[in-house]
């Protein structure tokens, strides 16, 4: 892969404030994100959450380039919705909505960089916990965030490798020619996955082989 | 029990446009207790399903394969433990950001104190000369690193049986060589398909697969004579001992 998308979900060490929060902090702080923007409804306040979560992140020493980054991978899904919700609803809400939505993924972005992998899984083995009594797995949660985690960079970085390939073929304005390939090998590496965890063993469901030989 | 057993076993597939079932493999028995396993044949010929049986990835349409006396299908869950399996393309089994990480997720389920676990992943990448990468990202290792990576996630959980299925197609002749030693060390029982042939002459046993047929089973330097004269189509058709053909 050529891309660099590996980057965005990586974790940067570091002994910053944020680095050395409690991990249920961190999650509260993502969850309240996720909730505010349900309840905001002013643009200016969104604006102000979003410097706030900024600033945040800045001072985790995460760095400017990795924040950017992160926003930059949503831009063109935010400039269509954007650009839908101004038609729709006009310019306050339009530049609500994004706020909103920036806020959240810089929130995400922050635990992320903050935290070791390997301690987010075991904060949501934790939290996922209570869910035991209902048949649920925990680890099977924490593989999932893992997968997750471990997907969206590639699909950013399977973006960028067809992008390139459809600018060398002269193709780069064909949404086509730059869709599809991504989602065929967005569509290759989900199976590959699913293999690979199944011959490691990991969130085994059942007893079951992964792909039965039928005739 | 160190014996891989294949018994009637074949495997058929549908195909979408409704014809007769595909045959991957056609009907064979084997029984494998040597150390080292090599597998060789033309790309599409069955080496990678034939691997995929060992762990259940794939199952028989007819017939059982016992993994040191388990079946991969009724007892698939404790066959997998037992049976680790590198893909060629590392990249697509290694799930986490960084080879430490990749590591400790293999060990999560067997090391629950995550001090413990750290420790474990940090003697295996050590052990594998890893240590000095284990906090990359696994996209800016060379080859050769994240194929031993790969090698290393499935090796930390200490399986008795490893399959490889070309493990060095993607490596330059260093890294191959690399691999190449790695695995001569290794205690495990390995059952390993390659194009590379100077590889196959290490193994003890090579079988040759060719159409979905085993049509040569013993030592390495008959199989990759076998093979180099299936490919010049100049190999002469020889009855397999205990191979229905």
């Amino acid at each position: 892969m050529r891309g660099h998308g590996h980057l965005l979900a990586q974790h940067v060490p570091g002994s910053s404030l944020i680095h050395r929060t409690p991990l249920w902090l961190k999650f509260l702080v993502v969850a309240a994100c996720g909730t505010a923007s349900f309840l905001i409804v002013d643009w200016a306040v969104s604006l102000a959450v979003f410097i706030v979560m900024c600033g945040l992140f800045l001072l985790s020493g995460a760095g400017i380039k990795r924040l950017l980054g992160s926003l930059w991978m949503v831009t063109p899904i935010l400039l269509a919705i954007g650009l839908f919700q101004w038609w729709q609803l006009g310019g306050p809400t339009a530049a609500r909505i994004v706020l909103n939505v920036l806020v959240c993924v810089v929130a995400a972005s922050m635990l992320t960089a903050t935290t070791p992998v390997q301690d987010l899984l075991d904060g949501v083995v934790s939290l996922s916990k209570p869910f035991r009594r209902f048949g649920a797995d925990p680890e099977r949660f924490a593989l999932t965030i893992a997968v997750m985690l471990r997907s969206i960079p590639f699909i950013a970085g399977a973006f960028a490798d067809v992008r390139d390939s459809a600018r060398a073929r002269g193709l780069e304005r064909n949404p086509r020619a730059l869709v599809l390939p991504v989602f065929i090998s967005t569509v290759a590496y989900a199976r590959q996955t699913g293999d690979a965890l199944a011959a490691r063993g990991l969130g085994e469901a059942d007893e079951a082989p992964l792909s039965q030989s039928r005739e | 029990m160190n014996s891989i057993s294949f018994n009637g076993v074949s495997v058929r597939v549908a195909v979408d446009t409704g014809d007769a079932p595909k045959t991957l493999l056609h009907r064979f028995s084997l029984e494998l207790t040597e150390r080292r396993i090599g597998v060789i044949g033309a790309n599409g010929s069955g080496k990678s399903t034939f691997l995929r049986l060992f762990n259940g990835l794939v199952a028989p349409t007819d017939g059982t394969v016992l993994v040191h006396g388990r079946s991969t299908d009724s007892d698939v869950r404790r066959v997998r433990a037992n049976v680790g399996f590198v893909f060629t393309d590392p990249l697509s089994q290694l799930v986490m950001p960084t080879g430490r990480e990749d590591v400790e997720l293999s060990l999560r389920r067997s090391v629950r104190n995550p001090k413990e676990r750290t420790a474990r992943a940090e003697a295996v990448l050590d052990r594998f000369g890893l240590l000095r990468v284990a906090d990359q990202s696994i996209y800016e290792l060379s080859g050769g690193e994240r194929q031993l990576l790969a090698l290393a996630a499935v090796l930390a959980v200490n399986p008795g049986v490893l399959v490889l299925d070309e493990p060095s197609t993607l490596l330059d002749l260093r890294n191959r060589e690399l691999l190449r030693r790695t695995i001569a060390g290794l205690d495990q029982q390995v059952i390993m398909s390659t194009h590379d042939l100077d590889l196959v002459l290490d193994m003890d046993r090579v079988l040759v697969v060719e159409d979905g047929r085993i049509v040569f089973d013993g030592g390495a330097a008959e199989a990759v004579a076998h093979y180099r004269a299936l490919c010049e189509g100049t190999a002469v058709e020889l009855p397999v001992e205990g191979l229905p053909r």
